[in-house]
Order: structure tokens, then sequence, then C-alpha cells
């Protein structure tokens, strides 16, 4: 049980990243493998968060209880996790906004239909 | 002297001032990539002799290493920028002229983050903030192939986009495994500190990195986006995807590799990835009737080579790999460049369309022809002496297993000749198809704004061919800075 609760967190952010890499491998709207990717990037950086937690710690700023000499969790994964926000948020607006120019040329989302190129 | 970071901020800072210059006054947009590219040659040429006694490691905090993010401007880092601001400003130079239509700004601002994302990655020697180049290279080229938004380049990119924000992804998965075990991400510290942990903890980060990376690097499994993606991009930009945002994923391959790893253990493998993404690449660039896919699928079996040279794991092994790097740079950029006037004038990619073109275009004829005798291996071209450092570095480890390699590069290398023998005797020598439209001597040729880069990279090429020593003089620095980790982790973090 203790394992469990120990380690909840990475059981949870790996199934957020196999669940978006079913969708990205599975479904064949544009749309949904593009949300697919999003919930990797979420899991992703709740790994990377967690990573950098401690049990009971207080947040990495200057503050009583950190001048108090109290635990704090580690404040570099946070950065990162900023970082890998903007970066995955860019890649998915980037990726809708070449969702709608297929749409205009194809007149659909479906990737079985879009298959012009090929080996 | 010129600080390294400059490398990365001058091109960076002009990039996002190019789209409010365009808001005002569209036309000297074109310029502004140029500009930045030559500053960055310069720049690095002022650099080279002085990294090369000792490497310059730049803090960008006011924090020693290994806290706060910082460069390392070494022999193969600066040596790499020096040749990604060469490429880089010739087919800036080519791009004036080139790109007309759509929104030419934009072109030009993210032209200049793909070429920042490549620099950055080279110089720095921070695990995280290679992925935040990377990002940048990678984001900027999906945008630029679908620059056209044409059926062809809009489902590429989308390809190229969904399996290169999975790499991305897998890389990130890395960083944080490699953050978790050893709390650091500096190269150097990681890699002092490698001894230290199990390597059965250390497998997994690994292969997440080196299967993310392999993603914009297009080793074997993981490059279906490629052909595509160079083949529907304008060709100015299929020319520096192949010719630098490839080798920039191959240098992150390397990197994690040899600096943080230490490849002696998983070496056979890098070897036989090489070996095999070799043959696919030629095998499927023999049966393409399309140039650019020809020459995207061709670029796939180049990356085999320098991904066996490197699996070699000596030091003329990687001096060889450095040498293909910057000799497939060269010829490659010349091929899509003087192939792309071509297409413009006869609107066609197919290859028999080209028949005849040596008549109607004869100098991008000639350096196409320059280009495609040095991918193969001919001298005086600088494929010759690449090529032959890769199959010495081969040899010298005098094994049956070896030989028996460097025989199958060879039929590699055999079946590259057929196909580009055969588009060469096809341009010169073949009668244009009937329905060519009537030759116009006015217009035919090139305009000189294209001429000039695809002239000085067929001079460079052969330059570097007739003198290799100008090169390999640098070469053997650069592949001992990859090589020998005491000395990288010495410079980085002192003694």
């Amino acid at each position: 049980m203790s394992f469990l609760a120990d380690y909840v967190h990475y059981i949870g952010c790996f199934a957020l990243v196999l669940i978006g890499l079913y969708i990205v491998l599975v479904k064949t709207n544009l749309v949904k493998v593009i949300i697919g990717i999003n919930l990797i990037d979420t899991g992703v950086n709740l790994f990377l968060v967690s990573v950098g937690y401690i049990r009971m710690g207080t947040a990495p700023i200057f503050s009583e209880d950190g001048a108090a000499g109290k635990q704090m969790v580690d404040p570099v994964p946070q950065a990162l996790v900023l970082t890998a926000i903007v970066i995955g948020v860019s890649v998915v607006a980037l990726g809708l906004s070449v969702a709608i120019r297929l749409y205009e040329h194809y007149g659909t989302l479906d990737l079985r239909k879009i298959r012009e190129l090929k080996w | 002297m010129v600080n390294p970071i400059l490398l990365i901020a001058v091109p960076l800072g002009l990039g996002f001032i190019i789209p409010l210059l365009g808001l005002i006054w569209e036309k000297p947009t074109r310029y502004v990539p140029a500009a930045a590219m030559v500053f960055n040659l310069a720049a690095s040429l002022l650099l080279l002799p002085k990294v090369l006694q000792r490497p310059w490691v730049v803090e960008t905090a006011g924090l020693p290493p290994p806290f706060s993010i910082h460069l390392v401007a070494g022999p193969l880092g600066v040596g790499l920028s020096l040749l990604i601001a060469l490429v880089g400003l010739l087919v800036a130079i080519y791009a004036i002229g080139y790109v007309r239509e759509g929104p030419v700004a934009k072109y030009h601002s993210l032209y200049l983050f793909l070429l920042t994302g490549a620099t950055g990655m080279v110089l720095t020697a921070d695990l995280f903030n290679l992925f935040v180049f990377f990002e940048i290279l990678c984001i900027s080229s999906y945008a630029l192939v679908a620059y056209h938004g044409d059926r062809a380049g809009t489902e590429s990119s989308a390809k190229y986009l969904i399996q290169g924000a999975i790499g991305s992804s897998l890389v990130l998965i890395g960083i944080g495994f490699v953050y978790g075990l050893f709390g650091t991400l500096s190269m150097a510290d990681i890699a002092r500190n490698i001894d230290s942990v199990s390597p059965m903890k250390l497998f997994l980060p690994m292969a997440f990195l080196i299967t993310g990376f392999g993603v914009e690097a297009a080793v074997l499994p993981l490059n279906a986006w490629l052909p595509d993606a160079h083949s529907s991009a304008p060709s100015s930009i299929s020319a520096i995807l192949s010719g630098i945002a490839i080798k920039a994923g191959l240098y992150a391959v390397a990197r994690v590799l040899f600096t943080i790893y230490g490849a002696d253990t998983i070496a056979l493998l890098v070897l036989v990835i090489g070996i095999l993404t070799l043959l696919v690449g030629e095998m499927s660039a023999f049966s393409q009737n399309n140039i650019k896919r020809l020459l995207a699928y061709s670029s796939i079996g180049q990356i085999g080579l320098i991904v066996f040279a490197l699996g070699l794991a000596s030091a003329l092994g990687v001096q060889g790999a450095l040498f293909l790097v910057v000799s497939h740079a060269l010829a490659k950029s010349l091929l899509f460049l003087s192939v792309g006037y071509m297409i413009y004038r006869t609107g066609s990619m197919e290859i028999s369309s080209l028949y005849g073109m040596g008549r109607r275009m004869p100098v991008s004829a000639l350096c196409f022809t320059i280009g495609a005798f040095s991918l193969v291996g001919l001298p005086p071209f600088i494929g010759f002496p690449a090529k032959f450092t890769v199959i010495m570095a081969a040899l010298e480890r005098a094994d049956p297993l070896f030989t028996a390699l460097v025989g199958v590069v060879l039929v590699g290398t055999v079946v590259e000749g057929a196909y580009f023998f055969r588009i060469v005797q096809g341009l010169h020598f073949r009668p244009p198809p009937e329905s060519a439209t009537p030759a116009r001597a006015d217009q035919e040729e090139a305009p000189v704004s294209a001429l000039v880069p695809i002239c000085l990279l067929a001079a460079l090429i052969v330059a570097v061919g007739v003198y290799p020593s100008v090169l390999t003089h640098y070469l053997g620095p650069a592949a001992r800075d990859l090589l020998d980790k005491a000395a990288y982790i010495h410079h980085v973090l002192g003694p």
C-alpha cells in the first residue's frame, strides 16, 4: 500500500503519457492526434515536477517557512516545466494551424484520406 | 574578442526584429538573415584559433559551472557553428531571390530561428538547454516545411510535427530521469558522476534521449517524415534541413553517446543502425522518380554512413564522421539549391523532365554534377577524402567483421553512384522531353543571387577536395572534443 502512496504520481504521469501515445497511434482524426500529443506533454510535465517533489516540502520561494529551514521542493524542475509548457503550447498551436490548412485542402481531417505522399 | 554567446544572441535578436521591420517596410527584411550569418561567420572564424588552444566556457548568470546554464565553445562547437553560418549564409543569399511569394518576412524570421536553434545546440553545455534549442530548431522547421501552404507541404508538415513532437517528449522524459538520478543538468557534471550510478538505471534515460534526438537525426526506424518534409519544402529550406538540421540532431545524439555516456557499450548497435540506415536510404533513393525525394533519400543514406563512422568510436572514425558532416552539408545544399531553379523553370520535379537542362542552364547543371560526384565520393571533390577517412577508420580495426561492413558501405556507394550518374547523364546528354516549354534564351539560367551561392559551394567542394589538409587540421581537435570525456569535464568544471 505504501508503494502505491509513494509512487502514485509517477504511475499517474506515465499513464497519461501512455494514453496520449495510444491516441496518437490509434486515432485517425488529426485534431484528436494533436490532443494526444498535448496529453503526452502534460504527462511529461507532471513527471518533471514529481522528480523534484519532496514530501511535505514548501514552495521554493523566500518565505517564513523557508527562512526557518524547512524542506523546500526542488525549484529547477519547476523552471524546466514552465519552459516545457510554453514549448508544448506552441507545438500544439502550430499543429492546429496546420490542421486548419489541411482541412482547407482536403475537406477532411481523417488521416486515412490524407495520404498523397508515400515511400 | 567576440563572446560566443553573441553567436546565438545576434541571430535570435534579428529574427525577432524582422517581423517588426516587416510591418514598416518589407523589402529589406530579406537581407537580414544574410547579415546575421555574415556576423556569425566572422565571429566563428575569429573564435576558432582561440578555442583550438583552450575551450571557452561562458557563464551566463555569473555563477561558475555546474550551476546556471553555460555554453562551451570548444573546437567542435565553434567548428560546427562555422559550418552552420557558412551554409546558412549561402542559402540566405539564395533565398533573397528565390523566396518571392507568400509571407516573406515570416520566412526570413523563421529561417533565422532555425539557424539560432542549430547554433545553440552545438554550443550549449546544458542538457535542458540543448532540448530548448532543439525545439527552436524543430518548431521553425515544421512551419517552414509548410511555407508554401500547398497540399504536399501541409501534409508533410503535419507528419513531421506529429513525429517530432513525440520525439521531443521522449527527450524530455529522458532529461527528467537524468535529473532525478544526478540532480544536475550540466553535461560535464553528469559525465563526471556517471560511474556513481548503476548501468541498469542509466539505460532507460539513454534510450529515451537517443530515441528522441534520433527522430530529428533521421536514423533508420525514425525517419519516415524526412523524405516527405525535405521534398515538399521550398528548395532553400530543403537545403538547410538536409545540410544543417539533421546534423544538429546527430550532434545531440553523439554528444549524449560520447560525452555523457562513453559509447563503448552500444557502439556495435550504433554501427548496425548506421549500416541499415545507409542501405535503406540508398535503395529507396534508387527507385525514386522525383528528384527532390531522391535527394532526401540520399540524405538518409549519408546519415547512415555518418552514424556508421560514429559507431566506430575511434579517433579516426569520429574524424571521418565530422569530415562527412562537412562534405554532406556542402554537397547536399549545393544539390538542392542548383535543382531549385531547374524545378522552377520546368515546373516539375520528375527526373525525366530535367533531361537536357545541361544545355538550358549550363552553370546550374555543372554545379549539380560537382555536388553529385562529391556525394558519390569521386576525387578531386570533398566527398572522396571524407569517405576515404571513414573506410580507413573501419579497416584500422583489422577485424573481419569490420572489413565485411566496409564491403557493405561500398555497395551502398555503388548504388549511390548508379542513381546519381543516371541523373547527370540525363542532365547533359539526353534530349529534353517533347512536352518541355520552348527555350527562351534570355531567362533560362538561374539569376545571379542564386548562382553566387551555388558557385561558391561548388568552389568550396573542389577546394577542400584538392587540399583536404585545410580541414583535417581542425577535425582532429574537434573529434577529440567529442571523444575525450575527461578533457571535456576538466575544461568545464576545472580540475
